[in-house]
């Protein structure tokens, strides 16, 4: 830290200040600055390789928060394990899906080829069944299942569930912000990057649970069946 | 069997026969008024042109006439928020927040249409009037928006006309004879002109309320039944094309084909003449130009499929009556391959024959001609077209998103778009024609050759919808 920071300056290294400041200062700024959920999922991307392998982070609070709840929705996942392999092959646009417990929340990761909204259709029409099995476990699913007979609301459901990704730069960080807000946010005083942790913090306090960028990839973006037909797997 | 009289005419007929066609956009004025116009509309009382059904009886009618309403359409005129609320995201949101998914982006953005499309939330209704002559347009017109009923605003008009020799009459801009295939539907009869190795698709494809091709699967339809049954949706769009940019590209590529080293494998000495007898070429260079061009398509230009004949076209041959087998010689990224991949091998392997669309489409602007002096500014010129579908996400998007712009459908494509109607760049854009040994000759720089300059997504209500929609106590 520089030397010439004054008092206030240094209040945020102070552990007693950002107590204090999570219970009183952030509802008072939320109050102040309303600030919208951010959607989920990927951002909207026309650029070549940025529509392949794109993250879906799905966290579904379960409706029995106990062990008992937990074990329901690890034997929904084991009993239907066959038909999400089938699934995956007949669908072709998966590269993985992961499915993990964190608390009492039942978490739904997977990396997919294109079009969200196409990619949940596609497994709607595959494997319906499995996804009811989860979903009829999950705080709001029965509004969305037989998700082969809602399938409109099935995705929406999906869609407002998966993670906000946080970008990795501030100018795409406010840009979203922008997108959300309309012309209100092209103001000088909100594009005023100073501001910018406060904007994190206000708008973490409406998506508590993010991603952290969009995954981070070792090589470029391939689709599925690139990667299959170039190791001689078919596809 | 269901009643083709309860359906807009427009989605099942192509009204072929009349060739002038003006699409009105309006603005409700007085949302009372406009539903007594709907209401009027149905028979065709005070005046109001009556919406053309599916069912024509013994009379054809002289002009045709339909609409198809906007989500902020329904809304001014005051739906009921229960029966606004069933309607799918993608309608409720409009084309121009969906622009990314449909390629709409740089030159094709929203930002850059022209009115009235530049204030999409103001267009509510899309009439479109289809008749023989102008003045035949005109009258419906005068009718449609009569000064004395306010109940509409007319925002602008759009305006196309088939190519007027009866040879060039399925023509469109580019040179391609289209028109040529529609999906043939379960349950209704059968109009199509050429034999076709498709298999009908089940009704709900066009029609909610029907099964769909995704088995299992249906779309939701807004309630009162009478709303929503027998609906669908329409992706209207003003798709300019650059026939000039077109020409100097295929011109382009014939130069630097006559140059490479495999060109004798894409074009056998003397093979000219066989491209010659049908289509009007100058030497080795212009059968070149038509390879490329049939190439880009997956058809030659006279509509010969090059899944059937892919050295040269050949008028014997059917023009629908085929498939993509794994010896077919239709480049994986022409351009009817993408949009319709038939039972061709996919990733996405249910999807086949999931996202097909009825098109209705008409050319607008004066026809290019080649061999005219060039003007500094060619005038506009493209396409009115019509894409409709009984869901908007599951068809039009779905095909415009993954299939067109993405080519995600096939390995060997993913990573370039469409090379007629995508989002191109010359810096990016590339396409590969298929050689007979298996290999390729890559064209780079493929420039982008559609542009977007308007468009709505639309609901296409039945005659009962509109009939709901026109009543006072709705």
């Amino acid at each position: 830290m520089s030397t010439d920071e004054g008092f206030v300056d240094r209040l945020r290294e102070n552990d007693v200040f950002k107590w204090v400041a999570s219970r009183t200062l952030v509802p008072l700024w939320a109050r102040w600055t309303p600030v919208k959920r951010l959607p989920g999922g990927p951002h909207p991307s026309f650029k070549q390789g940025d529509n392949v392998q794109c993250m879906m982070n799905l966290i579904m609070p379960l409706k029995i928060k106990s062990p008992i709840g937990r074990a329901e929705a690890a034997k929904a996942i084991a009993e239907n394990k066959d038909a999400i392999f089938a699934g995956l092959n007949n669908v072709g646009t998966v590269h993985f899906a992961r499915f993990v417990i964190v608390g009492d929340n039942i978490c739904m990761f997977s990396v997919y080829d294109g079009d969200f909204t196409n990619y949940i259709r596609d497994f709607i029409a595959t494997i319906g069944g499995v996804f009811n099995a989860v979903v009829e476990l999950v705080e709001g699913g029965d509004d969305v299942i037989p998700c082969e007979e809602k399938v409109e609301a099935f995705i929406q459901w999906v869609h407002e569930r998966d993670l906000y990704q946080v970008p990795d730069t501030i100018t795409d960080f406010l840009r979203d912000q922008e997108e959300l807000n309309g012309d209100r946010a092209v103001s000088p005083v909100n594009d005023d990057l100073t501001l910018l942790p406060r904007k994190m913090v206000l708008q973490l306090r409406a998506n508590p649970n993010v991603s952290l960028g969009s995954g981070y990839r070792a090589y470029p973006g391939f689709s599925v069946a690139q990667v299959r037909k170039q190791l001689g797997l078919g596809w | 069997m269901f009643d083709l009289a309860e359906l807009q005419g427009n989605i099942l007929r192509g009204y072929t026969k009349k060739p002038h066609v003006r699409y009105l956009i309006l603005e409700v004025a007085d949302p009372i008024a406009a539903r007594r116009w709907l209401a009027d509309s149905v028979s065709g009382r005070n005046g109001v042109p009556q919406i053309t059904s599916g069912d024509w009886g013994e009379n054809k009618p002289e002009t045709c006439f339909n609409i198809g309403l906007t989500y902020e359409g329904l809304r001014a005129l005051g739906t009921p928020s229960a029966s606004l609320k069933m309607f799918p995201n993608e309608f409720v949101e409009g084309m121009t927040a969906r622009a990314w998914k449909l390629g709409d982006v740089g030159p094709s953005a929203p930002e850059t249409w022209p009115k009235p499309f530049n204030e999409p939330k103001r267009i509510h209704l899309i009439a479109t009037i289809y008749a023989k002559r102008v003045d035949q347009l005109n009258d419906v017109q005068e009718r449609a928006v009569a000064d004395k009923k306010k109940a509409w605003t007319l925002l602008d008009t759009r305006e196309g006309c088939s190519f007027p020799d009866k040879r060039d009459r399925d023509r469109v801009h580019f040179g391609y004879l289209d028109n040529i295939t529609q999906p043939r539907f379960e349950g209704v009869p059968d109009s199509q002109r050429h034999p076709d190795r498709q298999p009908k698709a089940p009704l709900g494809t066009v029609l909610l309320g029907h099964k769909t091709n995704l088995e299992g699967l249906m779309w939701q339809v807004p309630q009162p039944e009478a709303l929503g049954h027998n609906g669908t949706f329409n992706a209207f769009r003003v798709l300019e094309q650059d026939v000039e940019g077109f020409e100097k590209y295929l011109d382009w590529a014939a130069s630097e084909l006559l140059e490479h080293p495999q060109v004798d494998e894409l074009l056998p000495p003397g093979a000219e003449e066989k491209i010659g007898q049908v289509l009007p070429i100058e030497g080795r260079r212009g059968a070149l130009r038509e390879i490329v061009a049939a190439n880009l398509c997956g058809r030659w230009r006279d509509g010969t499929p090059l899944a059937l004949s892919a050295d040269a076209p050949d008028p014997e041959v059917d023009l629908t009556d085929f498939d993509y087998g794994r010896d077919s010689r239709c480049p994986y990224g022409a351009h009817i391959r993408r949009c319709n991949p038939r039972g061709g091998q996919i990733v996405q392997r249910i999807a086949n024959n999931s996202r097909r669309l009825v098109r209705r489409g008409v050319p607008y602007g004066p026809r290019y001609d080649r061999t005219s002096a060039r003007v500094l500014d060619e005038p506009e010129r493209g396409l009115l077209g019509n894409f409709i579908g009984a869901s908007l996400g599951a068809q039009f998007e779905a095909m415009s998103y993954d299939w067109l712009n993405l080519g995600l459908q096939d390995p060997r494509i993913t990573g370039s778009n469409d090379p007629i109607s995508g989002a191109n760049d010359p810096d990016t854009g590339w396409f590969d024609l298929p050689l007979k040994s298996g290999t390729m000759i890559r064209l780079q720089g493929l420039p982008r050759f559609v542009r977007t300059r308007g468009g709505a997504y639309t609901f296409l209500p039945s005659l009962s919808a509109i009939r709901f929609l026109g009543s006072q106590m709705m």
